[in-house]
């Protein structure tokens, strides 16, 4: 059972990372690949996705140096490229098989940024860990348990609202596919909230400040799975605010038993996550005995396996707390999380709170706690003392204000708003993006992905300026499908029951606009 | 005998003679590495398929180009193209008289891009302030070729084959945007538009390599991306086809032209050309192909330039529909004798088509045949009766081609299915010629070709029926003082009322399609290309594999405003300034359709169309965009 069984049914992926700087001589192949899933796959199956890759990569370089393969789309296949770290790639392979298997590339692409970065954030780099042990022992065990755990641990979690991803559906790894082409991955959703919350908000955080005693924290206050406030910076954000969506909010915690629960098509019960990784251990020791330089074994190595799920949950006091990171020598009492931060290059420990729907995490540099895992509790104490109160007043402010999770519907409008600048993105609630048909869905897909071309090539181009563009389409069904780009914010709208003229449908997007977007998109 | 521009090439090239050292470590070496990378995995890969894979290339790499050549492939042809022997002199003289072509095959006086005259010199001169716009050809002007572009407009472009002397090794071959080549499977080059085929064996190996590659994985490779590149792949049995371009063009047109590319060698060779391959893999075709270097470099030039292409119908030379009436009937005339079709051209545009009973024929059919005889010098100089083979027609069989230029730019096609039919045909065209002088339809095609198709300025007024009050201005809808002012200026400065700068109509019923003049401010060349790859761009939108046709689209952008609109009857692209007013653009579309409607028998060839259920001209029911849309 376990590898065999679950690979089976995930054949329709595949993910590779591999190291392009190893395994340059015949015979040792094998050493280039630092990842792959699924891993029971024969060697030689293994090697010839990477051999096409690589070979790929050099052709393309022959005319396109500076940005060498990215996607290659055969009949039944398509393979994703991102080279997450110089010479290091990650490719995705996606059947095209069935009438759900509609992607678009971009998509794909950012759950291969996504793994890498979150893994970054608690690993850091893989060609840092490379260096540090050149057989690539450490790094394969890491990626392996980090990466299984991110495809295979969202299936416990419910719900895939707003950016969270459930991959497992069923024992099927469920990618984002044309039904989710009014998401978009790697933006945070914020909370709207009025001024008076506002100020409130404002207060507690300069309280947690103080009660964390240095100047250098960070802090990020989340409302249900909504961003609040942060003092992160947006790289960092993005990572951290996925986490916590995926792990620590009470959406997250509760595994199902949420509001939320609508979301959820059928009850994944099945136990995929489990037999993903049952024989893990084993997979690890084949790459081993199948090669002729394995000076360490598999198992000395200490793997902190952060995405594992069911392992957050709320201690006696109002702090989160896992044993993920070990437990402290000597003691019973689990260590504290730490992430490393892209922005100052610093190993932070995270310290989360949570009260009802108010979920307050606070970053410390390691450096500037003394006594470890007692000055961390210091300051928690210092947190309950202090900011308790403060705490419970911005739940209360914000619960009243909340308008559930179709808070942000707005009727007869289907959309996705982006603002790459500010790293946000809003959507329909996805219960009713469902309502919409195949064709739209299918046709919003279509567009986003040109979109996408334009936006990659005006990259390459070197033009920060994005260009202003409107496209209004009127597909075969009837719909509009509407895409509106304008200053680094994108507006994507399906219109299922709209007039049939096009005055008509701008003028609904004008209305949104105004309304919505403070006029961003009106003309 | 090189042409000019290969001379001239020569001396910019950065590396003056590529020969004594083919290999240079640093350029060479991604081959080799591609090549031992897909063949690495042979070594682990236990299937036998993989094996054949991994050294097949490899063996071809090491050289083995002249193996086949000249042979008993000869044989081959002749087999096929007997009659042909007068035709392959034909491609010969092709070269010399290269130079002689290129005023007349220039795109400012093709007919699309404008046949006044008057517009194109001045605006060939304002093109030329940017060398950077230079065409399909490199991204930076390495070599400053003024023979690529704009710099000159009597010599926009030249047929046949450019920089011969580089390779995959030429940092420029490497630069240009956009190249096509033609392989057999055993990874054989058989046509490259840039660079010698004979150097290039290397790099088509590693094509091959690839293809194959995923081949033997049971898949089908249609499309590599890489930042702005795109490597598209068709495989059409032995042969393949595969364009790089960094030109931004959507993948269904670059496949489309390579459909285009692979048609236009079977109808020089048919497909039975498949045949050769069976009985011998590492068949070189390029022998058979001698010389018509020049029909495949005037194809992929009429990719950026003649909407054909992408449109898949023809576009007629407006006529008075007594003068077409004239042409059709002595076309039907001979037709009835035993003509499988008779087409009378001017440049790419048709002044009539007749076809025996039943027999149609397909668009794509029409370009390939008519760039065949446009891009090959010698049909001017004499009658010709040339084997051809009518891809969509019937991709097994030749068909016998009698083709005779009337004048500069007017020629008679007569196909016959019988080898024998010279002088028959010869027969069917001195009476059809005698027709046309007499009843002076070739002055009239001269007059046409002076005074253009349609402009839109001449876009009638909006005869108000439906909008109610009819402004007495100059072709203006009734509206507001302040607003038939702004119209004035955009008519004067900006092309047509209400910002609209070009339109494209097709016809789905008949297979045509009529598409404006260029107008300022779509002046220079390389205005006119960008628009055209905008058209290209939006048809592909708008048809998307799947999900279409769509019924409307609406494009904004920096450009232009784009408005596309599809019925069961018609498709009409019309592109108008980027600040034009969607009410006004709408109301616009609908007057071109209206215009269109009432001068389709001059623009369109009726009853005579390729597909015989239209017959009768002037029962077309365009439908309103007002009805649909407003």
């Amino acid at each position: 059972m376990g590898m065999s069984a679950a690979s089976s049914v995930n054949e329709a992926m595949k993910l590779c990372i591999f190291d392009l700087r190893r395994g340059q001589h015949e015979g040792q192949e094998l050493d280039k690949i630092l990842f792959f899933f699924p891993a029971d796959l024969p060697f030689p199956t293994q090697l010839s996705v990477i051999g096409l890759s690589e070979g790929l990569i050099t052709f393309t370089r022959i005319f396109s140096p500076e940005a060498p393969c990215e996607v290659i789309d055969a009949e039944m296949h398509s393979h994703v490229f991102y080279e997450a770290e110089r010479d290091i790639w990650m490719v995705m392979v996606v059947e095209k098989s069935e009438s759900e298997a509609i992607w678009r590339t971009d998509a794909l692409r950012n759950v291969l940024k996504e793994v890498h970065s979150l893994f970054v954030m608690f690993h850091g780099s893989i060609r840092a860990l490379l260096d540090r042990e050149p057989s690539g022992g450490l790094t394969r065990t890491h990626l392996y348990y980090f990466v299984m755990d991110y495809l295979s641990a969202f299936e416990k979690r419910p719900s895939l609202e707003l950016c969270c991803w459930d991959f497992l559906s069923g024992k099927k790894l469920h990618l984002p596919n044309f039904r989710d082409c009014l998401k978009e991955r790697g933006k945070v959703q914020m909370l709207t909230i009025g001024r008076e919350a506002a100020l409130e908000v404002q207060s507690l955080v300069r309280v947690l400040e103080s009660c964390a005693g240095c100047t250098q924290c960070y802090s990020l206050i989340m409302f249900q799975d909504l961003l609040v406030s942060t003092t992160l910076s947006p790289d960092d954000l993005i990572n951290l605010f996925t986490y916590t969506v995926m792990r620590l909010t009470p959406n997250a915690l509760s595994a199902g038993a949420g509001s939320w629960s609508y979301l959820r098509k059928g009850s994944s019960t099945s136990n995929a996550s489990g037999s993903l990784l049952a024989s893990s251990t084993s997979v690890l020791d084949r790459y081993y005995s199948s090669r002729d330089t394995s000076p360490v074994g598999v198992r000395s190595y200490q793997v902190v396996r952060p995405l594992q799920h069911d392992k957050w949950s709320k201690g006696k006091d109002v702090f989160l707390v896992t044993d993920i990171w070990g437990t402290e020598v000597g003691s019973l009492s689990p260590s504290s999380p730490t992430i490393w931060l892209k922005q100052t290059e610093e190993r932070m420990y995270l310290c989360a709170f949570q009260h009802r729907s108010l979920t307050i995490i606070l970053f410390i540099p390691v450096t500037s706690v003394h006594n470890g895992e007692q000055g961390l509790s210091v300051v928690k104490q210092q947190i309950l003392e202090n900011a308790s109160p403060k705490i419970f007043k911005v739940e209360e402010k914000l619960s009243r204000g909340w308008g559930g999770e179709n808070a942000y519907h707005v009727s007869g409008y289907r959309y996705l708003l982006v603002d790459g600048d500010r790293c946000i993105s809003r959507a329909s609630p996805p219960g009713k993006v469902t309502t919409l048909t195949k064709d739209s869905l299918v046709a919003m897909n279509k567009l986003r992905e040109e979109v996408d071309l334009e936006k990659s090539r005006a990259k390459c181009d070197g033009s920060d300026c994005e260009k202003d563009q409107e496209i209004c389409i009127r597909a075969k069904n009837g719909a509009w499908v509407i895409s509106r780009v304008t200053r680094g914010k994108e507006l994507y709208m399906v219109l299922e029951k709209a007039n049939e003229t096009l005055l008509y449908a701008s003028e609904a997007v004008e209305k949104f606009s105004d309304r919505y977007c403070s006029g961003a998109f009106s003309l | 005998m090189p042409p000019n521009s290969d001379s001239s090439d020569d001396d910019q090239n950065p590396k003056p003679n590529p020969y004594p050292n083919p290999k240079p470590s640093s350029i060479d070496q991604p081959l080799d590495v591609i090549e031992n990378q897909l063949a690495s995995i042979s070594i682990v890969q236990p299937e036998p398929e993989s094996d054949t894979n991994g050294t097949s290339p490899s063996k071809l790499t090491k050289g083995s180009l002249n193996e086949n050549f000249g042979g008993d492939n000869g044989n081959l042809r002749h087999g096929n193209v007997m009659e042909k022997s007068s035709s392959s002199k034909i491609t010969e003289r092709n070269n010399s008289g290269m130079e002689d072509m290129e005023e007349p095959s220039s795109p400012s006086s093709s007919g699309y891009a404008g046949e006044r005259g008057s517009s194109n010199g001045s605006s060939s001169g304002r093109a030329g302030s940017g060398i950077g716009e230079v065409d399909d050809e490199i991204h930076e002007i390495v070599n400053n070729n003024s023979l690529d572009g704009v710099l000159n407009s009597h010599v926009q472009w030249l047929p046949g084959k450019r920089h011969g002397s580089e390779d995959d090794a030429s940092i420029s071959w490497r630069k240009r945007k956009k190249h096509f080549f033609i392989l057999s499977h055993s990874g054989k080059p058989i046509y490259s538009r840039y660079g010698d085929e004979h150097k290039l064996a290397g790099f088509s190996a590693t094509l091959q390599a690839i293809i194959s590659f995923v081949e033997n994985g049971g898949d089908r490779v249609n499309l590599i991306r890489a930042g702005k590149h795109q490597v598209v792949f068709l495989v059409k049995g032995p042969i393949y086809l595969v364009c790089i371009s960094c030109t931004e063009e959507p993948y269904m047109s670059l496949r489309g032209q390579l459909e285009l590319l692979y048609n236009q060698m079977i109808l020089i060779l048919t497909r039975s050309v498949n045949r050769c391959f069976e009985k011998n893999a590492k068949f070189d075709m390029t022998p058979l192909l001698g010389g018509t270097d020049v029909v495949f470099s005037s194809l992929i030039h009429s990719f950026s330039w003649n909407p054909a292409t992408f449109l898949h119908a023809y576009t007629c030379l407006r006529l008075a529909y007594a003068t077409r009436q004239s042409a059709g009937a002595i076309l039907q005339d001979v037709a009835d004798s035993g003509v499988l079709f008779a087409m009378l051209m001017c440049k790419h545009k048709v002044i009539g088509l007749v076809g025996a009973q039943k027999a149609s024929l397909h668009p794509d059919d029409m370009l390939l045949l008519s760039n065949f005889v446009m891009s090959s010098e010698s049909f001017r100089t004499s009658e010709s009766f040339s084997p051809i083979c009518l891809p969509r027609f019937n991709s097994m069989a030749f068909l016998y081609a009698y083709v005779h230029y009337l004048d500069g730019d007017t020629y008679l096609i007569l196909l016959s299915t019988s080898s024998d039919a010279f002088y028959h045909l010869k027969d069917c065209r001195i009476r059809v010629e005698n027709v046309l002088l007499k009843s002076n339809v070739l002055g009239e095609i001269q007059r046409s070709m002076v005074d253009g198709g349609m402009r839109i300025e001449d876009l009638p007024d909006d005869r108000g029926s439906r909008s109610g009050a009819v402004s007495p201005h100059l072709g203006q809808p009734g509206h507001a003082t302040y607003s038939s002012e702004r119209f004035d200026e955009a008519f004067l400065g900006v092309g047509g009322p209400a910002g609209l700068w070009h339109f494209i109509y097709r016809s789905i019923y008949l297979d045509q399609y009529v598409s404006s003049e260029f107008s300022s401010p779509i002046n220079s060349r390389r205005q006119q290309k960008r628009l055209y790859r905008s058209y290209q761009k939006i048809y592909a939108s708008m048809h998307e594999e799947g999900i279409g046709p769509h019924k409307t689209l609406f494009k904004r952008d920096d450009n232009y405003v784009l408005l596309c609109w599809v019925t069961p009857d018609f498709e009409l692209y019309a592109v108008f300034d980027p600040l034009a007013d969607k009410a006004l653009a709408i109301k616009t579309c609908n007057r071109v359709c209206q215009w269109i409607k009432d001068v389709e028998n001059e623009i369109f060839l009726l009853g005579a169309s390729p597909f015989s259920w239209w017959t009768v001209p002037g029962n077309t029911s365009l439908p309103e965009f007002a009805e649909i849309s407003l």
